[in-house]
C-alpha cells in the first residue's frame, strides 16, 4: 500500500500532469491581469490554495506548487537514480525541491512595503502596500502617544473590537476593500458621528491597481456612555483626521496602510535623478540617505539595481515623488526569509543540468550512432 | 568540410576587399558628433535616420544621393531643400487634406508643397495633439507626424545658416572693423561676433533721418536688416553638434544657433563654429583640399573641448556600419546558402552543398561582426531592445546549425540556418524601419551585468527553443518522406532532443537568472508578471516535453509535435506579452505585430497537426524501433 503511494506519487506522469494544470494556470492568470489587474489575478490563481470557477472549485498555485514538491521529494526514494550514471538528473532535482521550498518560504513568511520619505525628514516605519489596519491613538498625555492598532484580518462584519487601553467598544458594522465619499442628501441619522454626518460612504468596485484602492470602513463605537457613542466611517487616505473625544481623552482615529516598525530609522538626505542628456528618459535615480542607529548615522547611497540591506531587511529604489520645491524617495522594503534559496537552487540545478548535458549531448548530436 | 571554409574565406575577402581605410586618421564629414536621443553618434547616423523619418528610405533614391550629401547640401542650400520633393506621403487621405495631387507611383512632396496644407489644417492639428495619444486614428497620426517632420525639416535646413557667408560690405573702413576684405562675404556668426564694432554707425543710423544717411551708414542699415532677417532662423536649433562647456554639468551639446544667444563662447566651440564655416564655403566652392583642412581643424577643435573626449574610433565605426550593411549582406549569404542547398538536390550535389555550407558560414561571420560591432558602439552586452533580440535570435540558431551541419554532414544544418537566418533578418528590418536601432536604455535595464547575463541566456534559450522546434518539423517531413529509414529518423530525434535540453538548460537558467536580477532591483524574486509568467511557460512546456518522454506519454511523433507546439509558446513569451501593455517588461512596444503573431500560432498549429497525422498514417505499418 505504501509503495503503492510512493508509486503513485512520485510517478513522472504526475509531474507531467501537475505541468499542464500550471501552465493553465500561468496562461489564465497572465491574460485576466488586463481585466483585474496584477494584485487580485495573482490573488486568485497562484498565492491562492483553492479557487472557484462558477460554481465549481479547482486548485490554486499553491496546491500544484506544493504537489510538484511532493513529487519531487518522493522521487527520491526511487532505487535506480541513485547511480552514477544519472548523477546530473538527481542534481537538478535536488535544486528543484529547494526552489520550491524556498518559494515556500517566502509566499509565507515575506513581508513587503514602501517607505515615502521627504528630503531631509526621516521615517522608522514601512507601509504594507496592501494589508490595512485601524490606528486608535490616544494623544491626551503629555509627551507621548498611545497607539491602540487592529489589524485588517479583524474587520469582519459583526466583529467585536475591544482592547484595554480604550474605555469603549468598536463593532465592525462594514468593511470596504475600495470606496468613495458622497455628500448625505437626506437628513442624518441620529447616531452618525464625525464625518459621516455630512458624508456617506460608498463601497465602489475594486480598481485593476490596487495602489489607487481606498479602502473604508464604518464601525459603532459603544459602552462610553458618552456622546461619542454613535457610528464613524473612516476612508484610506482622509485629509481631515478623525477625532474622539471621551471625558477627558482625546483620541484620533485613522484608517492606514500596516505599519511595520524598523528597529532603525532611514533619513533623506538627497534624491537624484539623472536623464540621458537631452531627452526625458532617465539614465538612474538614487537617495543618498542616513541610517540611523542608536542615534549614530552612516551615509548610504541606494541606487536601482543597488539596494541597501541591512538586519534581514531589503530596501530599494522603487519611485520617487517630485514635489514643487522638495522631492520625495519612494523605498521599497523587503524582509524575505527565503531570500537565498533562488540563488543556491539556481546554481545547483544549472551544474546539474550541465552535467547531464555533458554526459548525454556528444551521442545525441552525432548523425548516427555507432 | 574543409572546401566549405574556403568558400567562406574566398566569399569574405570579396567583401571586405572594398571597406578598407577604416581606420583613416582625418575627419570625415560622416564623423562629425552630434548628440541626438541622449548618445553622440555620427552625422551620417543622424541623416540616415532623418531621410528615414522624411523620406522613408536611408539615402534619397529618385535624386540619388547619399543621406549625408543630401543633409550637408540641405544646410548649404535651405532655400532650395524647401522646393526638394523630400516627404513620402503614403497616404491619399493625407494628400486630399492638404490639397495636394495624389500621383500613384511617385508620391513625394516638397516643403513648399506641403506647408501652405498644414497651415490650414492647424486647427485640426491643434485639435489631434488635445487627443490622448492612444485615442487617435490612423489619419490623424499620419497627420500629427507629417507635421512634426515638416517642423523638423524647416529646423534641420536653418540650423547652420547662422555659418553661410551672405553678407558683405563694400566701404573698406567698415569691412576693416569686422576683419573682411571689402566686398568679402561672411557669416552671421562671424559678424555677430564682431558686432560691437558697429555700435558707433548703429547709433548713427538710429538717430538720424533715413534721407541724412551717408553711403556708409546706408550700407550698415541694410547689413543689419538682413542679419535681423537672417536671426529669424534663431529657432533652428536641432544641430546639438558643439560640445558644452567647461563648467557644464549637464552634458547637454548645444546647436551653432543656441551658441550665438550672447553667451561667452569658449575657444574650442568658437574654433569648431570658424572650421565648419570653413568646410561648408570649401564645400560650396567644391574645394576638396580646404574642405579636408577645414575638418582637420575640426577634430583639433573636438579635441580641445573639455569634458568626456569625443571617440573618433567608434564614431568611424558607426559610420562603417551604416555603409557595410552587415545584416543585409549576411541575409543575401544565407539566401544563397539556401537557393544552393535547393540546387545541389538536383545536380551536383557535393560541390554545391559545400558552397552552400561556406556561404551560410560568411553570412553568419557578417552577422556575428554586425552584432560585435554594435556591442563595440554602445559599450553594452549584445542585447537590449526588441530589436537586438531579433538579431540575436537568428544568431544562435545559425550557430548552432553551423555545429549540427559540422556533425551531421547531410545538408541538415544548412538547411535549418539558411532558412531561419534569413526570415529573422527579415523580421529585423521590420524593427529597424522605425528608426535609430541603437538606443539608450531606462534606468532599470541599465545594468550591464545583467543585460549580459539574464538577458542573454534568456534570448538564448528562444534561439535554441525555435532551433529545437524547427528540428521538429523537420522530424515529420522526413517521416512522411523517408517513413523507413529509421536509422536517419532516430539521429534526428536524437538531434531534436539535445538541442531541448540545451534549450532548456538555458531557458530555465535565464528565468531564474531574471528572478535573481527582479530581487536585486525591485526586491521580489518572482512577481507573476507577464514577461516572467512568459517565460516560466517555455520552461515548463518543456520539462512537460522530457517528463512525457521519461514516463512514455510521448513518442518520438509526439515529442517532435510537442516541440513545434513549444514555437508557438516561444513566439507568444516573446512579442506576445508586450501586446497585453501591462506589467513592468513592456518595454518593447510593437502595435502591428498581433497580425502576424496570429498568423504564426495559425501557421505552426496546421503545420504541425497536419504533418503529425500524415506521419502517423504512414508510418502505422511500421514498428517504431525507438
Amino acid at each position: 500500500m505504501k509503495r503503492e503511494i510512493i508509486k503513485i506519487l512520485s510517478s513522472p506522469k504526475l509531474f507531467v500532469y501537475c505541468l499542464v494544470w500550471l501552465m493553465v494556470l500561468v496562461v489564465v492568470g497572465t491574460v485576466s491581469q488586463r481585466d483585474i489587474g496584477l494584485f487580485a489575478s495573482q490573488q486568485r490563481y497562484f498565492s491562492s490554495y483553492i479557487f472557484l470557477f462558477g460554481p465549481i472549485p479547482l486548485p490554486g498555485g499553491r496546491i500544484v506548487l506544493a504537489l510538484m514538491l511532493t513529487n519531487l521529494i518522493t522521487m527520491l526514494f526511487k532505487q535506480n537514480l541513485w547511480k552514477m550514471k544519472k548523477i546530473g538528473v538527481l542534481i537538478v532535482h535536488l535544486g528543484g525541491i529547494m526552489l520550491l521550498v524556498g518559494a515556500g518560504l517566502t509566499a509565507i513568511f515575506s513581508s513587503e512595503g514602501s517607505m515615502v520619505i521627504e528630503e531631509g525628514s526621516r521615517s522608522n516605519t514601512v507601509d504594507d502596500y496592501h494589508a490595512t489596519e485601524l490606528a486608535i491613538i490616544n494623544i491626551s498625555e503629555q509627551g507621548y502617544d498611545e497607539y491602540t492598532v487592529f489589524d485588517q484580518p479583524l474587520f469582519v462584519n459583526g466583529n467585536n473590537l475591544r482592547h484595554e487601553n480604550l474605555d469603549f467598544d468598536i463593532t465592525i458594522l462594514e468593511y470596504m476593500d475600495n470606496s468613495t465619499l458622497e455628500n448625505r442628501i437626506a437628513d442624518s441619522d441620529i447616531q452618525y458621528r464625525g464625518m459621516l454626518k455630512n458624508f456617506s460612504l460608498k463601497e465602489i468596485p475594486r480598481d485593476k491597481d490596487d495602489m489607487k484602492n481606498r479602502p473604508g470602513i464604518i464601525f459603532q463605537v459603544s459602552g462610553s456612555f458618552t456622546d461619542s457613542d454613535g457610528i464613524y466611517g473612516l476612508i484610506f487616505g482622509q485629509s481631515i483626521p478623525a477625532k474622539l473625544n471621551i471625558d477627558e481623552k482625546r483620541y484620533i482615529m485613522s484608517l492606514q496602510k500596516k505599519k511595520t516598525y524598523l528597529p532603525f530609522a532611514i533619513e533623506l538626505l538627497d534624491f537624484k535623478k539623472v536623464m540621458h542628456p537631452g531627452t526625458q528618459v532617465a539614465k538612474s535615480y538614487s537617495s543618498r540617505i542616513n541610517l540611523i542607529e542608536n542615534n549614530v548615522p552612516r551615509s548610504v547611497l541606494i541606487e536601482m539595481n543597488k539596494p541597501l540591506r541591512h538586519k534581514g531587511y531589503t530596501f530599494y529604489q522603487a519611485s520617487f515623488i517630485e514635489g514643487l520645491d522638495n522631492e520625495a524617495t519612494v523605498l521599497a522594503a523587503v524582509h524575505n526569509y527565503g531570500r537565498l534559496f533562488p540563488y543556491i537552487s539556481s546554481i545547483i540545478m544549472s551544474i546539474g543540468l550541465l552535467l547531464h548535458i555533458l554526459t548525454n549531448l556528444p551521442s545525441l548530436l552525432k548523425k548516427n550512432k555507432k | 568540410m574543409k572546401k566549405s571554409f574556403t568558400f567562406a574565406l574566398a566569399f569574405l575577402s570579396i567583401i571586405f576587399f572594398d571597406y578598407k581605410g577604416l581606420n583613416a586618421k582625418d575627419l570625415s564629414e560622416k564623423n562629425i558628433p552630434i548628440q541626438e536621443q541622449g548618445r553622440i553618434k555620427p552625422l551620417d547616423t543622424y541623416a540616415r535616420n532623418q531621410a528615414l523619418a522624411f523620406y522613408g528610405k536611408r539615402k534619397i533614391k529618385h535624386e540619388e544621393i547619399s543621406a549625408i550629401d543630401w543633409m550637408i547640401d540641405l544646410f548649404i542650400h535651405p532655400e532650395k531643400g524647401l522646393e526638394q520633393k523630400i516627404f513620402n506621403i503614403r497616404s491619399p487621405d493625407i494628400v486630399n487634406a492638404l490639397d495636394l495631387e495624389w500621383t500613384n507611383n511617385f508620391h513625394k512632396y516638397s516643403y513648399s508643397e506641403i506647408f501652405p496644407g498644414i497651415q490650414n489644417q492647424l486647427p485640426l492639428i491643434s485639435n489631434i495633439f488635445d487627443k490622448k495619444e492612444e485615442d487617435r486614428d490612423l489619419f490623424e497620426n499620419q497627420l500629427v507626424e507629417l507635421y512634426q517632420n515638416i517642423m523638423k525639416y524647416r529646423q534641420i535646413a536653418s540650423s547652420l545658416s547662422c555659418l553661410l557667408p551672405m553678407f558683405t560690405v563694400y566701404d573698406p573702413e567698415t569691412a576693416e572693423k569686422l576683419h573682411i576684405e571689402p566686398g568679402q562675404f561672411t557669416s552671421y556668426a562671424h559678424i555677430m561676433s564682431h558686432r560691437g564694432s558697429l555700435f558707433n554707425v548703429s547709433q548713427n543710423i538710429l538717430t538720424k533721418s533715413e534721407e541724412s544717411w551717408t553711403e556708409n551708414e546706408r550700407e550698415v542699415a541694410l547689413l543689419l536688416y538682413n542679419l535681423q532677417q537672417t536671426s529669424l532662423d534663431e529657432f533652428a536649433q536641432a544641430l546639438k553638434i558643439i560640445p558644452p562647456a567647461k563648467d557644464d554639468t549637464t552634458g547637454l551639446w548645444i546647436s551653432p544657433w543656441e551658441l550665438l544667444d550672447g553667451r561667452e563662447i569658449e575657444p574650442h566651440q568658437d574654433r569648431i563654429m570658424k572650421s565648419m564655416e570653413a568646410y561648408l564655403v570649401a564645400r560650396y566652392d567644391n574645394n576638396s583640399g580646404a574642405m579636408s583642412d577645414a575638418l582637420k581643424s575640426y577634430r583639433t577643435g573636438l579635441l580641445s573641448s573639455p569634458g568626456d573626449r569625443v571617440k573618433f574610433s567608434i564614431l568611424e565605426k558607426e559610420t562603417w556600419l551604416n555603409k557595410a550593411n552587415l545584416f543585409t549582406l549576411s541575409l543575401v549569404f544565407y539566401l544563397f546558402g539556401f537557393i544552393l542547398l535547393g540546387i545541389s538536390w538536383m545536380v551536383q550535389p557535393i560541390l554545391l552543398k559545400n558552397v552552400a555550407y561556406g556561404s551560410l558560414i560568411s553570412g553568419f561571420m557578417l552577422h556575428t561582426y554586425g552584432i560585435y560591432l554594435r556591442m563595440v558602439i554602445m559599450s553594452r552586452p549584445p542585447i537590449s531592445t526588441l530589436y537586438e533580440t531579433v538579431i540575436f535570435v537568428g544568431f544562435v540558431i545559425v550557430l548552432l546549425s553551423v555545429v549540427i551541419e559540422y556533425l551531421r554532414k547531410d545538408g541538415l544544418g544548412v538547411f535549418i540556418g539558411s532558412v531561419s537566418g534569413s526570415m529573422l533578418h527579415y523580421v529585423g528590418f521590420g524593427y529597424a524601419a522605425d528608426g535609430d536601432t541603437l538606443e539608450m536604455l531606462v534606468a532599470v535595464l541599465n545594468s550591464n551585468f545583467w543585460l549580459a547575463t539574464h538577458v542573454t541566456t534568456i534570448i538564448l534559450g528562444y534561439g535554441t527553443s525555435l532551433m529545437a522546434g524547427l528540428i521538429g518539423h523537420l522530424y515529420l517531413i522526413e517521416k512522411i518522406r523517408v517513413p523507413n529509414n529509421s536509422k536517419r529518423l532516430k539521429s534526428i530525434y536524437d538531434n531534436m532532443f539535445g538541442v531541448t535540453l540545451i534549450a532548456l538548460f538555458f531557458t530555465l537558467f535565464g528565468t531564474i537568472l531574471g528572478g535573481i536580477w527582479a530581487d536585486q532591483s525591485w526586491g521580489r524574486f518572482w512577481g507573476w508578471d507577464p514577461k516572467e509568467n512568459g517565460a516560466l511557460l517555455i520552461v515548463l512546456w518543456q520539462l512537460m516535453m522530457v517528463h512525457m518522454r521519461l514516463s512514455g506519454l510521448a513518442k518520438a511523433d509526439r515529442f517532435a509535435l510537442g516541440m513545434v507546439l513549444n514555437n508557438i509558446v516561444v513566439i507568444m513569451a516573446w512579442f506576445g506579452v508586450n501586446l497585453l501593455s501591462i506589467g513592468l517588461h513592456s518595454y518593447g512596444f510593437a502595435s502591428g505585430i498581433a497580425v502576424n503573431i496570429v498568423l504564426f500560432t495559425v501557421f505552426e498549429l496546421v503545420t504541425g497537426f497536419g504533418t503529425y497525422y500524415w506521419a502517423r498514417s504512414k508510418g502505422k505499418n511500421i514498428k517504431a524501433s525507438f
